[in-house]
């Protein structure tokens, strides 16, 4: 360029050559002061001062509305998932949860009912919680179709309908063959057992398994839920952060602005404003940590345990029910004894090489402490390993007891029957009862503590965005109305000063 | 002038907004969304899964595991079978060189430390395989008859330490040759998984030999779907497509194809799933 001189050719918008005098005023010189043209970002501001005030002006109003914009989409999704955990999904997964255990209770009053025989009080007992049993059934397998959101969840619940009515078929036959010959007490008739038989195996080869697969479909809903809104709401806190510090900067930029370009110190009303935009922040993001922690505290500590426990309550009973089978049906005692011992490893688990092992086993050390290994496995390992709070450590330890207990209380009465003592086994049995009551009754306030855990940080969580949606508009308004009162006065000077 | 800034800011502003919407949790590899598998399953499982002349797989693994994939959208000519080994299997999920494991997998509470497990397909029991005229009606009628053992099975040391029946141990080197030895009267009884004995039953009957399964069941063995460990995604989306084989009713018409005629008391509804976490 510098090496070839060229006469500027008429109209052409040419840079002066730079040997050229800066005393002539070229006629390009002179067109080039407005034409510069401004590049990227600069282009976007404006060149007066009372235009830049307003620019500023204008940007940190919409910063201020994409900040509350995304407080107020975080709030949403806080809310969304604790209704789904808290008040919807999640309690009816754990209604459903309980389809299970009336199930395998119905079985298990069917088999107390036919084992006592006659007319007694037992047995009228036995049929009385059967009866009931049916109806809670009832309730919950409504519940849990309601829930279902798949075909192959409808299809489930569809067929569980079906099985239950034969079921009963089965059961009401067997009962009214048992009441016609009037056995002792001890095992039925061979025609009375064929029947139990064919009832027994269609619960637990058909009506358990999809009632079981059932729960877990539903509970894959929470989980979801779950998954997909504590994310959300930490992604929300990362933008509101995110927003909240631009708005800062914004805002400082303007208080620094003012000062330079007026020459004033500190504008008030827009430091009140940054203030303001300060605490809104630090309370917004403090909000949003305690519900995605009110959200997990609910899913894990309260759904999770619940859910868990719920399964763990109905396993066990059914096991107990299996003891009475076992003494109800000597052709498949062995049969019986295998998955009993199957159910009470799915509960709490050690390795051992028959049910004799286990029952020792068992008597061992079970001694587990937060935050160590713990020294079994199974549902009761598991939740083992996720008490932290001493309430909950102590109400399993107490479960821990009374299951070793009851089986304690089982071996003796294995014992008897492999003694050939069948009907000392038989009047034994309703010690072992009263042993599994315990149990049950230990679990049950095991899982009260985690209802309580779960009832307490769904109001934490619906207590703690309570007001939000009045905050945010709110803080809105009195922020812009901030900012335009700093900026007004400084307008105005410049009008009057022009 | 004066009305670019706002726009450029609301442009920003609904980047923000975007952004705040849409982050799901990255770095996950599951099972579902893939466009190929390799599933690691047994070579030497008459009627579950063995090789064939052609050098391919067959069995009822191998159509289940077909079945899953199918369920999730994998073209079957993506589909590669890989041998696996009960001590090769838990290796191979881990370090990502099968992705699916469906090969007469017992879930067990220690195995599912390390292994997701989705299932189990099916639950098989240990039961016992004679020749006809044999009587053997549970497992405590095998005392002092000559059972098979086979090293590295548990199913001669569940008998015999378990359940405490006082069995001669008939030593062999595997359940093919089990069964060869079976029919040819060199031992009475070969127990382990029924499925594996129906198979075993129906190899022989092909070769017109008849062996007879008891059906006195003394052991459950959910055989499930090992996926790695904490892929809860895959684990739910084959329980989805375990359940509706079983509604459709293939899974009714496969184990009938592989385990049908066999004698063998066969299952045919959806057994009671793991659950995924």
């Amino acid at each position: 360029m510098t090496a070839v001189q060229q006469a500027p050719a008429a109209g052409t918008p040419a840079t002066p050559p730079p040997g050229a005098p800066p005393a002539t005023r070229s006629p390009a010189r002179l067109r080039r002061a407005p034409a510069a043209p401004p590049k990227g970002l600069r282009r976007a501001l404006p060149r007066t001062v009372a235009g830049r005030v307003r620019a500023f002006t204008a940007l940190i109003v919409v910063v201020l509305v994409a900040l509350l914009a995304v407080v107020w989409v975080a709030v949403a999704n806080a809310r969304h998932g604790v209704r789904v955990i808290g008040h919807d999904a999640g309690p009816q997964v754990v209604a459903t949860g309980d389809l299970y255990f009336q199930l395998t209770d119905m079985d298990a009053q069917l088999a107390n009912a036919l084992l006592v025989g006659g007319t007694g009080s037992g047995r009228d007992a036995a049929l009385a919680r059967f009866d009931e049993d049916r109806r809670k059934a009832g309730d919950a397998l409504l519940k849990a179709s309601k829930l279902a959101d798949e075909s192959t969840e409808n299809q489930t619940a569809r067929q569980l309908l079906e099985a239950l009515g034969k079921y009963e078929r089965l059961a009401g036959q067997a009962l009214l063959l048992d009441q016609r010959s009037g056995h002792a007490p001890g095992p039925p008739g061979d025609e009375v057992l064929r029947l139990y038989r064919e009832a027994t195996t269609l619960m637990k080869l058909d009506l358990q398994p999809k009632a079981y697969n059932l729960t877990l479909d539903n509970g894959t809903l929470v989980r979801h839920t779950y998954e997909e809104q504590r994310s959300a709401v930490l992604t929300g806190r990362t933008w509101t952060i995110v927003t909240g510090a631009v708005l800062l900067v914004a805002l400082a930029g303007l208080q620094l602005f003012l000062a330079v370009r007026f020459r004033r110190l500190l504008n008030p009303a827009l430091a009140l404003a940054t203030l303001g935009t300060l605490v809104l922040l630090v309370a917004a993001t403090t909000m949003l940590s305690g519900q995605a922690g009110h959200l997990r505290t609910a899913k894990q500590d309260g759904f999770d345990s619940l859910l868990a426990l719920s399964r763990t309550r109905a396993i066990s009973n059914s096991a107990n029910a299996d003891e009475t089978r076992f003494l109800l049906d000597p052709g498949r005692a062995d049969a019986y004894e295998q998955v009993y011992l199957s159910k009470s490893q799915t509960v709490l688990y050690l390795q051992a090489h028959n049910l004799a092992d286990y029952n020792q086993k068992i008597q061992g050390d079970l001694e587990f402490r937060p935050g160590r290994p713990v020294p079994f496995l199974g549902f009761l390992g598991t939740e083992a390993e996720r008490s932290s709070r001493p309430d909950q450590v102590e109400a399993l330890r107490k479960v821990l007891g009374e299951y070793r207990r009851f089986q304690a209380g089982d071996r003796r009465l294995r014992d008897l029957v492999n003694g050939g003592r069948r009907s000392q086994a038989v009047a034994a049995r309703s010690g072992t009862a009263e042993d599994f009551t315990r149990y049950d009754q230990a679990l049950q306030s095991l899982i009260g503590i985690h209802q309580a855990a779960f009832d307490r940080a769904v109001d934490d969580g619906d207590g703690g965005t309570s007001g939000w949606y009045a905050v945010v508009p709110v803080a809105g308004v009195v922020l812009a109305l901030l900012v335009l009162a700093g900026v007004r006065p400084r307008l105005a000077e410049y009008r009057f000063s022009k | 002038m004066r009305g670019r800034v706002p726009r450029a800011a609301l442009a920003a502003a609904a980047i923000l907004a975007a952004g705040a919407c849409g982050i799901a949790d990255a770095g996950e590899r599951s099972v579902v969304g893939r466009h190929e598998l390799v599933i690691g399953v047994n070579a030497d499982q008459p009627g579950l899964a063995s090789r064939t002349a052609s050098g391919g797989y067959e069995g009822f693994d191998i159509d289940v595991a077909k079945t899953v994939a199918r369920y999730l959208k994998v073209p079957a000519g993506k589909v590669r079978f890989k041998k696996v080994t009960s001590d090769t299997r838990k290796d191979m999920l881990q370090s990502g060189a099968v992705d699916l494991v469906v090969a007469s997998y017992s879930i067990t509470p220690e195995r599912k430390v390390d292994v997701t497990f989705a299932g189990p397909y099916y639950v098989a029991h240990q039961d016992i395989l004679v020749r006809p005229s044999e009587v053997v009606r549970s497992v405590h009628d095998l005392k002092g008859k000559r059972l098979c053992r086979v090293k590295g099975s548990v199913s001669f040391p569940r008998v015999h330490d378990e359940k405490g029946v006082a069995a001669e141990p008939a030593d062999a080197t595997g359940y093919d040759d089990c069964a060869a030895r079976l029919g040819a009267g060199a031992l009475d009884a070969v127990s382990t998984d029924d499925l594996i004995l129906a198979g075993l039953s129906a190899r022989a009957a092909r070769d017109g030999r008849a062996l007879k399964i008891v059906n006195a069941p003394f052991s459950d063995e959910p055989y499930g779907v090992g996926l790695r460990k904490g892929d809860v995604k895959g684990c739910e989306a084959v329980n989805r497509a375990i359940t509706s084989m079983y509604q459709g009713g293939t899974a009714r018409r496969l184990l009938g194809r592989w385990f049908g005629g066999t004698g063998l008391n066969i299952t045919t509804t959806v057994p009671q799933f793991e659950g995924c976490d």
